[in-house]
């Protein structure tokens, strides 16, 4: 039996997650996007929307940090945070049965 | 001046206590009523629903007198006030649908007032305490000022009632209460700690004279008191009635079983979740006017079983400047989210869905701060954006299940965008207001719909925005627009709601212009982030434009409608700023939209299209962060689309482009 964990990714009763799109292995429940892809690059990348250079408020870089699954490309997850902090997104759903 | 440790303030410090620790601190100095657990099983259901709905519509007329009795636009207008009716020992059994932040710290209030302030002058009938220390609760910064009223019956303080408002301006360096350049709360207005201003239904003259004493707009402020005093006397006369007409013993019961139903049934719903944990991040840029830095709040959710524990472990250390809030202010910043996303179906008791979740915080940091850190900004900074962690994490945790996941949302607007004017208004009395435009924040996507445009805040399900006109009337300022912007929704297969802009100009000042507060953050980086994939909102955005040629446009008939229209010297805003606007001086603010659900590359194309007719997306916006191709007829291209979408995959991903980290 799997669970959803959210709308790109899903986890079976081994704890394995994946791709919901593709089915490809993506990680495990403690570590769900362990083999994604990750691209960095400029904020304005996200869209129009970000509508200012980041160095004009703060002389920490500010980055655009997306996560994607390495095989269709679907993006999994999208940050814009400074670019020296890691990453604080995470989740980790029980292992049904565990 | 760095914060230093002030002797005496631990007295302040407020924790929540518990039922047994308020008992013993008031030992038989007040005799508290109480009821037996008998009678609450011995309830009927139908006369539990018949009270509990009273105690309901209790909460909503508490709000209108508030409304009907202000004079603040603040008030009267946006619905930046909130009202609640607890228990004896301040549990809250209900709470309005106003500014649910502003009430979810009312039961410190009420509580830590019982345990000080029952010897001496003691707590009698008649009496009600104003508080504006958010170190004690009540509010989450000094302009949210509380005014809670115990009611007795036959002699025994049968429950509290409480109405809590922003107050326009209390004091403190800068007008409207929002110094600015603060760095601890000394530059600030005065925390007030519980005082007794009605005293046997009467206006204590002495203490409302300090109290009015430290205001830019002292009669506004008294007006508002009365307007408290209105909504408490109000609902102790609504629950006098109810006592008569069903005994005291019975409101009671129906008071606990209102909590206690809250409680088993928010335990029910986490029972039906996976257990899991959650962890997010929520940033805040500038902490004071002049500050370059990025500040961060770590949450970390763990769900186990029927409880909740919300750990902020690693969140930033407090700052010298005005974003830090207190305990209360973090309280208030998760029970908003908890009411919206998981209690919409039950009780809006946060006595009983308190008792579902625990919090792990570590004192002396930016959102559990000691005194005498700066909080004047609290409500809109750091509280918020424990709100905006919390709403990330409890949204994760509902996406992983298939009905409860309808209940999510990404994070709403990202925080507020502070516009405060002061001056001298057109009639030639002194004025100070918070516009409060971007109580139009846009909503967060849902998993399975876009955010709602435009659509409020989420911790003020009922908030509202002034009309045009209304401000124009009571303020001298002249708009030229206040609209919906294009791509400021969070992008995703739902988008988030889109947030606004407003652009107006002084007018009418004898002075000739006004002087203007900025605190708005969320410029360096955007602070509604978007959900499994979803994009954040767009960045906050003002500018002031020096030395236009406003007036002859208006001369000549013309109203700008971009800020390319006029002529003048563009400043960007930093989010924290204070300076005087001339007649000629035009402020454009631009807040934040809410964030985005899933891969915007899989949106529906012909929603991307009805966006860009309904200009909730820019073309710039549907190319290349949707990546839909318009033919020349401005209907979408299929083939295109699926050609430019299947390149757009590669090239964000940077297979094209670059080496790229896995």
């Amino acid at each position: 039996m799997s669970v959803f964990i959210d709308e790109n990714l899903s986890q079976d009763d081994t704890g394995s997650v994946a791709c919901r799109h593709c089915t490809t292995v993506l990680g495990v429940a403690a570590h769900p996007l362990r083999d994604a892809r990750v691209r960095v690059t400029a904020p304005q990348t996200a869209g129009p929307s970000v509508r200012a250079e980041a160095s004009h408020f703060t002389d920490r870089e500010v980055v655009l940090r997306q996560t994607f699954c390495p095989e269709c490309l679907t993006l999994l997850q999208s940050e814009i945070v400074p670019a020296d902090e890691p990453s604080s997104r995470s989740r980790s759903v029980k292992v049904v049965g565990a | 001046m760095p914060v230093f440790p002030v002797a005496g303030s631990e007295k302040f410090a407020n924790q929540p206590a518990s039922r047994e620790e308020t008992l013993r601190a008031v030992g038989d100095s007040v005799r508290l009523h109480d009821v037996d657990h008998a009678v609450v099983d011995a309830l009927d259901p139908l006369t539990y629903e018949v009270v509990r709905h009273r105690l309901t519509s209790i909460t909503e007329e508490m709000g209108e007198a508030l409304k009907r009795m202000s004079g603040s636009v603040v008030v009267t207008d946006c619905n930046d006030f909130d009202a609640a009716i607890m228990d004896e020992v301040g549990d809250v059994v209900q709470v309005g649908l106003y500014n649910t932040e502003l009430a979810a710290s009312l039961d410190m209030a009420a509580n830590w007032t019982l345990r000080n302030r029952s010897r001496g002058r003691g707590i009698n009938p008649g009496d009600m305490f104003l508080c504006n220390d958010p170190w004690v609760g009540g509010g989450l910064h000094q302009n949210d000022t509380s005014l809670f009223a115990p009611l007795f019956v036959d002699g025994e303080l049968f429950c509290w009632t409480g109405a809590v408002a922003h107050q326009v301006d209390l004091g403190g360096a800068s007008p409207g209460s929002w110094s600015v350049g603060a760095t601890d709360v000394f530059w600030e207005s005065l925390p007030t700690p519980p005082v007794k201003i009605v005293e046997a239904g009467e206006i204590r003259e002495d203490i409302e004279d300090v109290w009015l004493r430290r205001s830019r707009v002292p009669k506004l402020v008294a007006l508002d008191l009365r307007a408290k005093i209105g909504a408490n006397n109000v609902a102790h006369e609504r629950l006098r009635a109810l006592c008569e007409k069903y005994g005291a013993g019975v409101v009671k019961a129906v008071m606990r079983r209102t909590m206690d139903d809250a409680e088993s049934r928010l335990r029910a719903k986490l029972r039906e979740l996976p257990d899991g944990s959650w962890t997010s991040v929520a940033h805040q840029d500038s902490a004071r006017a002049g500050d370059r830095g990025i500040y961060k709040i770590v949450l970390k959710l763990t769900k186990d079983g029927d409880k909740l524990v919300f750990d902020f472990t690693g969140t930033d250390p407090q700052v010298d400047g005005l974003i830090n809030c207190t305990f209360a202010g973090l309280r208030g910043g998760i029970m908003p989210v908890l009411l919206t996303m998981l209690c919409g179906d039950l009780p809006w008791a946060p006595g009983g869905i308190y008792r579902c979740i625990e919090i792990i915080s570590e004192p002396g940091t930016i959102n559990n701060c000691t005194f005498p850190s700066g909080i004047g900004k609290a409500s809109v900074a750091s509280a918020w954006a424990t709100t905006n962690v919390a709403t990330e994490c409890l949204a994760g945790m509902l996406d992983t299940h298939p009905e409860h996941r309808k209940r999510l949302m990404s994070v709403c607007c990202g925080t507020w965008d502070f516009a405060l004017l002061a001056g001298v208004d057109q009639r030639g009395g002194g004025f100070v207001t918070m516009l409060c435009d971007s109580m139009a924040g846009g909503l967060g996507a849902r998993s399975d719909s876009d955010g709602v445009d435009t659509g409020g805040l989420a911790c003020i399900p009922m908030g509202r925005v002034a009309d045009v006109e209304m401000n124009e009337f009571a303020f001298p300022m002249l708009y030229l627009w206040r609209r919906e912007e294009p791509d400021s929704g969070g992008p995703g297969r739902f988008r988030g709601g889109v947030g606004a802009s407003s652009c107006f100009v002084p007018h009418d000042s004898p002075i000739g212009g006004v002087h203007l507060v900025v605190s708005a953050p969320g410029k360096a980086l955007p602070l509604a982030s978007g959900l499994s994939g979803g994009l954040p909102a767009g960045t906050q955005h003002d500018v002031l434009l020096r030395g236009t040629d406003v007036a002859a446009q208006f001369a000549a008939g013309r109203i700008p409608g971009s800020l390319t229209d006029l002529a003048g010297d563009a400043d960007l805003l930093p989010a924290h700023h204070e300076t005087d606007l001339g007649p000629d001086d035009v402020y454009y603010t631009h807040w934040q939209g809410g964030g985005g659900y899933g891969d915007p590359l899989l949106r529906a194309p012909a929603a991307v299209a009805s966006d860009l007719r309904a200009h909730k997306v820019s073309q710039g916006g549907a190319e290349e962060v949707y990546g839909v191709v318009f033919g020349a007829d401005g209907v979408v291209d299929e083939a295109a689309t699926t050609t430019r979408r299947a390149a757009l995959r590669r090239t964000r991903a940077g297979l094209d482009t670059e080496e790229v980290t896995a």
